[in-house]
């Protein structure tokens, strides 16, 4: 069968379509909540990057042209075309290798985003509320293909975009959906979730209507059931840990992360 | 009255709160093991709601923006020209409330209304929710709520007082009330509140556009100079206010209060507490139990879940949890601020004369959100 010929896996508003799924996902979205399509400016995401989460080694040149060259593939092709229609925001990671998860994510990353987003806007403040030690306490969600960033990351900068596409799956349902989808598509976690908003710390800042929440899909929590997620709060930023009961709500998103 | 703060405040607990929480666990351990438990709950996915009773709706004020104004006899009387024959609530429906809400682990009662203390039967309201078991709290204009009356409460196991100011513009704050004089027994109120050891909040109502007034400002700085927590809840297009679309909020209001929250002792039950988030709180984090015995899932939605009369507690909280506008996380207030469910809720209320609306007809097990 021609691949062309095979159904969209995107809407034309870069939703991920669910499909035969078994976990819960809302099978139609009324788009109630939405994040603004962020101006792509790879000259200051590269800039934030190299200075809160460390240089990589590559220019900004190659730095947009990895990143153009992967939004060209995908809208190249019919049934990944719509995920571009969406939002696409673009990051970087330099070469890392963390023994611990958890530890790397709360000592790291998380503290990059608080400081790329208090320069972007320090008339706002990002407050992680999680009250959880989360070293030694994470892990990768088996099936969600996170461990490939990890992999990438071991062996050199990273280049990729994330797309908060899974708009209203409940955690087991955003698993299930990345297992469908063709090999290039990754579930987004922590790091990858926390340096897109370090390269574009405003992407969950609105005036007219609701962000959603953005859930660290493939990162497997200490207890089953539970995540961790950035969201904000008016125009500020959070970061904290609920239970989700495998539920899916209408303000919940996770992320897909294409390499480039 | 409509006040459904929740007993946390943002902050982090100060040296009195901690002493509060303490002296309640040496006074009402039992109550003090519930509340303390409600985290774990929420851990395991149980829910806690605060149940707010609204035993009888008479009052002594006649405010612009009252929400429970359509459930009062007065304006069945003056706009349907009828009398509720419905059956209402009595001491023995609290008391079996009072033991379903206390097996599902349910800790905090709000005695609301109408005005709770023009209530001839308030003690034995009190009596029958039980003190021992529940944390009970009462809403209150403040008009009769002076020394005697607070130690009063006091002595028959109320807890706290939620007491309403909507301005601290004297003339406007009797203006919206409708009640010349209001203001100051509200100051009044205060000092005997404090006085008497009571725990004290102070509710007052956001408009469009107050958020950014000076008036505003001077009443954050004078609960935080006070050290009482100020507890803002938005106008929403119900009751009085379907009157006064123009008093409901946009998100620019919400959002200059949650800057002001960094700096002042206010918040609403949508703020962070603690490090826990519950965003809107229907059936969470809050009912409303009508004087028919109906149970909606927040004071401004005139949707019943049910009545406790045919359906158990147990039921009328599962058949919100899984309804998709009422049970899953949201950060934002669905009859304030989601323009798609305002409108739904304002074409299935219009006109009905008993209200809430009834399980079936306003909310049912087969709402959807996109339908
Ligand atoms: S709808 Fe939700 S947020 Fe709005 S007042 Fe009711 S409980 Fe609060």
């Amino acid at each position: 069968m021609n691949l062309n010929e095979l159904p969209p896996l995107f809407d034309e508003h870069g939703r991920c379509m669910p499909a035969n799924l078994n976990a819960p996902a809302l099978a139609q979205s009324r788009r109630y909540f939405g994040i603004t399509t962020p101006q792509i400016d790879y000259a200051a995401i590269h800039a934030r990057s190299t200075e809160h989460l460390g240089g990589s080694g590559i220019l900004v040149d190659e730095f947009a042209r990895r990143c153009e060259n992967l939004m060209h593939a995908l809208r190249a092709d019919s049934r990944t075309h719509g995920i571009s229609k969406g939002v696409a925001v673009p990051f970087l990671l330099p070469r890392a290798e963390h023994a611990d998860y958890g530890e790397a994510l709360s000592q790291r990353y998380i503290p990059a985003v608080a400081h790329a987003f208090a320069q972007a806007f320090p008339q706002y403040s990002f407050t992680d509320h999680n009250k959880n030690v989360m070293a030694g306490q994470l892990g990768i969600a088996p099936g969600s293909r996170h461990e490939r960033l990890l992999q990438a990351m071991q062996q050199g900068p990273v280049v990729g975009c994330y797309f908060p596409c899974l708009s209203e799956y409940s955690l087991p349902a955003a698993l299930e959906r990345v297992q469908a989808l063709p090999e290039q598509f990754l579930l987004a976690g922590g790091y990858d979730t926390s340096a897109a908003l370090v390269g574009t710390p405003g992407l969950l800042q609105r005036t007219d209507g609701y962000p959603p929440l953005l859930w660290l899909a493939a990162v497997q929590a200490e207890k089953p059931l539970v995540g961790y997620y950035y969201e904000a709060y008016g125009y500020n930023l959070t970061f904290n840990r609920r239970p989700h009961f495998g539920q899916a709500a209408e303000y919940w998103n996770s992320g897909l992360t294409v390499l480039g | 009255m409509t006040t459904m703060a929740q007993d946390t405040q943002p902050n982090k607990l100060t040296p009195a709160e901690l002493a509060k929480r303490e002296g309640l666990r040496a006074r009402k351990h039992y109550v003090a093991d519930k509340l303390a438990a409600i985290t774990e709950m929420e851990e395991r996915g149980e829910i806690s709601p605060i149940i707010r009773l609204e035993k009888s709706y008479l009052c002594n004020f006649q405010c612009t923006h009252c929400s429970a104004e359509y459930y009062m006899d007065r304006h069945q009387k003056k706009v349907f020209k009828i009398k509720d024959a419905r059956r209402k609530i009595d001491l023995d429906d609290i008391r079996e409330l009072s033991r379903q809400a206390d097996e599902l682990g349910l800790a905090r009662f709000v005695i609301t209304g109408g005005e709770p203390l023009v209530m001839k039967d308030f003690d034995a309201v009190v009596e029958a929710i039980d003190p021992d078991k529940h944390y009970v709290i009462t809403d209150t204009n403040g008009w009769f709520l002076d020394d005697a009356k607070a130690r009063h409460l006091k002595s028959i196991g109320v807890e706290k007082v939620q007491l309403s100011l909507d301005s601290m513009i004297e003339a406007d704050h009797d203006a919206f009330r409708n009640k010349p004089g209001s203001y100051k027994k509200v100051m009044r109120a205060i000092d005997a509140s404090l006085n008497a050891g009571l725990n004290l909040l102070l509710s007052t109502v956001l408009i469009k556009g107050r958020a950014k007034s000076p008036e505003f400002l001077d009443m954050c700085r004078f609960a935080t100079e006070r050290n009482v927590g100020l507890y803002v809840s938005y106008a929403k297009p119900t009751g009085s206010c379907t009157e006064h679309p123009e008093f409901v909020i946009e998100k620019e209001d919400a959002d200059i209060l949650r800057e002001l929250e960094k700096d002042y002792n206010v918040f609403t039950h949508m703020t962070p507490t603690y490090g826990s988030f519950k965003g809107c709180i229907t059936v969470k984090g809050i009912i409303t139990v009508t004087s028919t015995f109906e149970v909606t899932p927040c004071p401004y939605i005139d949707f019943s879940l049910g009545n406790l009369r045919e359906t158990s507690l147990k039921e009328v909280l599962a058949r919100g949890m899984r309804n998709p506008w009422l049970g899953p996380y949201r950060p934002d207030c669905i009859i304030g601020e989601d323009p798609k469910f305002i409108k739904l809720h304002t074409e299935k209320t219009r006109g009905v004369t008993h209200l809430p609306v009834p399980w079936g007809q306003g909310f049912s097990d087969t709402d959807t959100l996109t339908d």
